[in-house]
């Protein structure tokens, strides 16, 4: 028999202590995998959809850190934008979170202009593009049409406004699979902000590098106050909802990890106490302290990695899950890479030896013929 | 470990040296050697050993008796490095208590415990409890699975290995605890009242075992007890009382 077999052995003999801490780990780990997971996955969905256009920097209004960037009149900035060097194409973008349907979670409807560069990274599956920047017809995400129950042809109303559904796309961005998209006009009219746009995009000609955005980014401040330029990932970082999200995915480690630290610390001591009589044997038989302490340690890792592992595999299953729903379909697409799952299993382990160290070193202090004595 | 404490302890197994001039040779020096010895509890408010003088040589059986509270089972204590001792001194192997740097290591390799209430773990088997002193050492046997098998048969538990302590007789806990005495091949076996708990035939048999185990390996046994049969079998009788050895008491058997 080795150490770990005897550790396996002595979890085994409290079974239902042992099962009801791996759940409270497993808990605490499934709630920090869920979170992170879909903190991660908002702000991936969300430079995934800036990227993915093409789009090279992002001039918005100093605010926005808000969960929207405020809206903005755009032509002067387009000008002035324009006569920048390296900048090959400046588009306006409007986008609202808004209801297209009583029986239907609100979606993102996106306002483009009609003949920019942003439609071309999407995929048509059906139907057809609009035809026309005036023409009050829409398309829809593959993930807003299976939601919307809609396709080409099927009429739409967006925030009262009447429109027709023109086609299906494909995008490569989650975010906006789950979304409408208009033609910018059509956007400003529905929403009352006739040409205002949240965001401005930059794309830069081929002969851009990354110290003409820098020099780009530092002339915008210089020249337009009120605005700042940021590349795609600046500007998700920035984002109110992707730092509440990563905030609360921090607050859940740091509350999960006491928690489960907590949990496997009375855990062992209550089994430490209970062996007093046990430890004494190992020790009379000759168990090194060091030993007794790679036992008890053992068992708590053993503890959390089992709750690790589980609580891994149900934060998957509940942030997935949470993805599907109707409300979070085409919004959130978690993230779990296999760096994380391991980083969150080392965790797990590293729980197991903050909590199973104290109750290790009281077991291995303990005097023997005191500990034999022991009632 | 000296030349004794090389021999295999299996009851099988031939003993490699002559029998009878190391055990001579051993027995003039003390292996272990007490002056003065004392033991208090509660702050000195129990005195459960109070200048005890006291010595075991090599391949040597002491049986220690005494009334109850005498400081019987505290010698046993302090001889097998389970306590350390409140004044006085302790040589083990000519080493003073205090400079054994690896007290477990030291134990591990020195002596083996039977205790009166077994001391086995409930849920282990009677195999496992004998390996036991084995696991998470890096001395330990490479053959320590065979070796435990052996020391089980040669005590007639081979058939019993696989059962729990539960579903153990009195005196085969017993013999199976003897058997974890012995994995480790120790030189001293350390026995507080190991038929304290037994019916006679048990008891018998328990010190038959411990007797054969002694003809074949010369190992040293110090044994507490109550039971007048048992300390006739030894060959020298300490005598205690209020925590020292009573000089007025006959020292053999």
């Amino acid at each position: 028999m080795t150490l770990l077999q005897l550790a396996v052995h002595n979890l085994l003999r409290r079974r239902a202590r042992t099962a009801l801490t791996v759940c409270a780990v497993a808990l605490g780990i499934a709630a920090i995998v869920a979170l992170t997971g879909i903190a991660w996955g908002f702000e991936a969905s969300w430079q995934k959809a800036n990227d993915s256009r093409g789009t090279d920097l992002i001039v918005t209004r100093v605010a926005s850190e808000n969960s929207m960037p405020s809206p903005f009149l755009a032509e002067a900035g387009t000008r002035t934008l324009k006569g920048m060097p390296h900048v090959q194409d400046v588009v306006g973008l409007l986008s609202e979170m808004l209801s297209v349907s009583a029986d239907a979670p609100p979606v993102f409807v996106f306002g483009w202009a009609w003949d920019s560069y942003l439609w071309k990274h999407l995929q048509l599956v059906r139907g057809r593009w609009p035809a026309s920047d005036e023409e009050a017809g829409v398309v829809l995400g593959s993930i807003a049409a299976d939601l919307l129950h809609k396709g080409p042809g099927d009429a739409l109303e967006i925030e009262g406004r009447p429109f027709k559904v023109v086609g299906v796309f494909e995008s490569p961005a989650v975010i906006e699979n789950g979304a409408l998209i208009v033609t910018l006009t059509q956007a400003q009219q529905v929403t009352d902000k006739p040409g205002k746009v949240n965001v401005l995009n930059i794309k830069l000609d081929g002969d851009a590098s990354q110290k003409d955005a820098e020099a780009i980014k530092a002339r915008v401040r210089a020249t337009m106050p009120g605005y700042i330029a940021f590349t795609s990932g600046e500007l998700v970082r920035q984002n109110a909802i992707v730092r509440i999200a990563k905030a609360m995915s921090d607050a859940t480690i740091l509350v999960a990890s006491l928690v489960g630290t907590l949990v496997v610390f009375n855990t062992m001591l209550m089994s430490v106490n209970e062996r007093t009589r046990e430890v004494g044997i190992l020790q009379a038989v000759g168990w090194h302290a060091r030993t007794i302490i790679r036992l008890i340690v053992g068992e708590a890792v053993l503890l959390t990695l089992t709750g690790g592992v589980l609580g891994c595999l149900i934060g998957i299953a509940a942030a997935t899950g949470l993805s599907h729903l109707d409300l979070m379909r085409g919004k959130i697409d978690a993230v779990f890479s296999p760096l994380f799952l391991a980083g969150v299993l080392a965790l797990s382990a590293l729980l197991g030896i903050a909590g199973g160290l104290l109750p290790a070193i009281k077991a291995s202090r303990m005097l023997p013929a005191r500990a034999l004595r022991h009632e | 470990m000296s030349a004794n404490a090389t021999m295999d302890t299996g009851l099988a197994i031939a003993v490699a040296d002559g029998p009878a001039a190391p055990a001579l040779r051993t027995r003039d020096t003390p292996w272990i050697r007490a002056e003065g010895l004392q033991l208090q509890f509660d702050r000195g408010a129990i005195h459960a050993l109070d200048g005890l003088d006291f010595h075991l040589c090599k391949t040597e059986f002491v049986a220690v008796v005494g009334p109850s509270g005498c400081g019987k089972s505290s010698l046993l204590n302090l001889v097998g490095m389970l306590e350390a001792p409140t004044a006085g001194r302790l040589f083990i192997d000519a080493l003073p208590y205090a400079d054994v740097a690896d007290p477990a290591a030291f134990r591990r390799r020195h002596f083996g415990f039977v205790f009166q209430s077994f001391h086995l773990i409930p849920t282990l088997t009677a195999l496992e409890n004998v390996l036991l002193p084995t696991i998470g050492a890096r001395d330990a046997r490479r053959d320590s699975l065979e070796r435990g098998w052996q020391l089980l048969a040669n005590l007639g538990l081979d058939k019993r290995a696989r059962h729990f302590p539960a579903q153990l007789s009195g005196g085969e806990r017993q013999r199976v605890a003897i058997a974890r005495a012995l994995i480790n091949e120790p030189d001293v076996i350390v026995a507080d009242e190991p038929t304290g708990s037994l019916d006679s035939a048990a008891a018998r048999q328990v010190l038959d075992s411990l007797e054969a185990i002694r003809a074949r390996t010369r190992i040293t046994i110090l044994m507490v007890t109550h039971d007048s049969e048992v300390s006739a079998r030894s060959d020298r009788i300490v005598h205690l009382r209020d925590g020292r050895v009573d000089p007025s008491r006959d020292d053999r058997p």
